[in-house]
């Protein structure tokens, strides 16, 4: 035993002799270096250590104990106990084995859905708890990069719906829309309108007791396009339109929608359930399809009404 | 019996072997199985939509736009529900695609119309300014092939049992069914039929004179796939 630390002192010195005039000048007085070299001190005495003892083990151990039966070319097996350590260790793992198959994996497994699921839930509250009584000014900040990303790539990055690829949004209506509608009315029912706009047969103008006209249609398409101004077609949307629309073409809740401007409820109708004009099919932007939440479509509408506003 | 078996190394590895493909067999294989079934609302393709479907791989489509929703939170906000893997029952082959050059194409028919992809193919950067997407202007003038979209149609048919003909329950509830008539000639008045219903919102009069002539210009087919892309 004496001899085997003896030369496990000799040997770990001579190792160490060889480590330190290879990096013995960059030791310095950094914490780390000295550290790192204190543990490789241990490290080398503990493994020439164990080592050593085991070679010792090899030359001198005499085996003890009762052989069993069978042997494999010569190769025998001791009938000795257990030894504790190694019997307690594979009675936990039986144990662990049973709570990982039951509980372990099916309960606490990653996925990389519910990852998803928690990150959606925490920007979700955040989101919620941030815009909370959100002003109007971050509500125009927050439609307008909505609007840059979702609707821009039809209506266009300044909304004039790019030479007609899609509706012009800086006008609450252009000619074309309006003259679709009066040719082909309209059921969308998207703010809770409960009839349908007849098409051009069923629209009487009650000054004439007839139904509209084509000269009367392009009079009103006229007074509707630019703004509600001239007398003429004041008088046909008088006779015509103000029974359902209003005197001043802002609507009337319930009967027909506002169409002097836009107004929130219109504009997160469309967003909702999308639309089909005189141009195309708008898709719809659905919350429900992952699209845009209610905050969303409520700032996207005042972003359209401010543009409306600051183009007039 | 384990000593007969420690005497033996051949049948042991054999134990071995069998022990280890058992094991795997019941991990593997019931997920791999749940995983691969198509997901309620998935419906196999329409032949017009696989006539679609074989411009966009033979334009290569999918070396610039994959078709791979990954489930975090920035892609499902531009892209929408993530991708689950019973939506590519149908796909063969499938076109995840392995880079983005342009954007996701997964559920482009939820929010891009008919005459949107008719501008965007004729000159991309007229709806989007800055894209380097080139136009495809030949594919308003060059003809589907009709023939090789039935031909697979069939085959998926009879090989793989592909459901058409079939009515397929949809996620609201109401069944659809696939349309895979018994002749080519039948075949093709469905596809131009549906055509017709595309072109009628495009505004390309050549497109148009096409598909009221009987012949179905790639886009119409490409837009026809592009639409149920959701």
């Amino acid at each position: 035993m004496k001899n085997i630390v003896i030369v496990t002192i000799l040997i770990s010195l001579a190792l160490l002799g060889i480590i330190f005039s290879y990096v013995g000048n960059i030791i310095g007085d950094d914490m780390v270096n000295i550290l790192s070299m204190l543990a490789a001190i241990i490290i080398l005495v503990i493994t020439v250590g164990v080592g050593l003892k085991y070679v010792n083990q090899m030359k001198n151990d005499k085996a003890s104990g009762q052989l069993a039966d069978e042997n494999w070319d010569g190769i025998g097996e001791f009938k000795n106990e257990l030894p504790i350590g190694w019997a307690v260790s594979f009675l936990t793992t039986i144990v662990w084995a049973i709570w990982y198959w039951f509980s372990g994996y099916p309960l606490w497994a990653y996925s990389q859905i519910g990852e998803y699921n928690e990150e959606v839930k925490t920007y979700n509250k955040k989101f919620e708890e941030k815009h909370a009584n959100i002003s109007d000014d971050e509500l125009n900040n927050m439609g307008q990069s909505v609007f840059l990303v979702n609707c821009a790539p039809c209506h266009g990055v300044s909304a004039d719906g790019m030479d007609s690829k899609a509706a012009n949004l800086t006008k609450r209506l252009d000619s074309i829309s309006v003259k679709h509608v009066i040719m082909n009315g309209s059921n969308d029912g998207l703010v809770g309108e409960g009839i349908a706009m007849p098409d051009r047969n069923g629209l009487i103008n009650i000054n004439t007791g007839n139904s509209i006209s084509d000269a009367e249609i392009s009079l009103v398409v006229d007074y509707i396009t630019n703004g509600f101004v001239g007398s003429q077609g004041a008088e046909v949307f008088a006779g015509v339109c103000s029974a359902c629309h209003g005197t001043d073409g802002t609507g009337i809740p319930m009967v027909a929608p506002n169409i002097k401007n836009f107004t929130v409820d219109l504009i997160t109708a469309v967003l909702q359930y999308g639309k089909t004009g005189a141009i195309g099919k708008m898709p719809s932007f659905k919350t429900e399809d992952m699209r845009l939440t209610a905050t969303q479509q409520k700032a996207v509408a005042t972003y359209i009404i401010k543009l409306q506003e600051g183009s007039k | 019996m384990f000593h007969w078996l420690e005497e033996r190394p051949f049948f042991f590895a054999v134990g071995v072997f069998l022990t280890i493909a058992f094991a795997g067999l019941i991990e593997i294989l019931p997920s791999f199985v749940e995983a691969s079934r198509p997901t309620v609302g998935t419906k196999p393709y329409s032949t017009l939509e696989l006539a679609g479907r074989n411009v966009y791989i033979a334009d290569s489509c999918n070396a610039c736009h994959s078709q791979l929703i990954r489930p975090f939170k920035n892609e499902t906000d531009r892209y929408g529900m993530y991708s689950l893997s019973g939506e590519y029952a149908y796909d063969r082959p499938f076109l995840w695609g392995s880079k983005r050059t342009g954007p996701d194409l997964h559920r482009v028919g939820n929010y891009r119309t008919t005459d949107w992809h008719e501008n965007h193919m004729w000159d991309p950067i007229s709806v989007v300014p800055g894209s380097i997407m080139p136009a495809y202007k030949h594919m308003f003038s060059k003809s589907a092939d009709l023939e090789t979209a039935y031909a697979e149609a069939v085959t998926v048919n009879k090989v793989f049992n592909a459901p058409y003909n079939t009515a397929i329950t949809m996620r609201d509830g109401s069944s659809v069914t696939v349309k895979l008539p018994a002749t080519y000639d039948e075949a093709k008045a469905d596809m131009l039929t549906e055509a017709k219903i595309i072109a009628n919102s495009m505004k390309n009069q050549d497109v148009k004179d096409a598909v009221e002539k009987g012949e179905i210009p790639q886009i119409v087919a490409l837009i026809a796939y592009l639409n149920i892309l959701k």
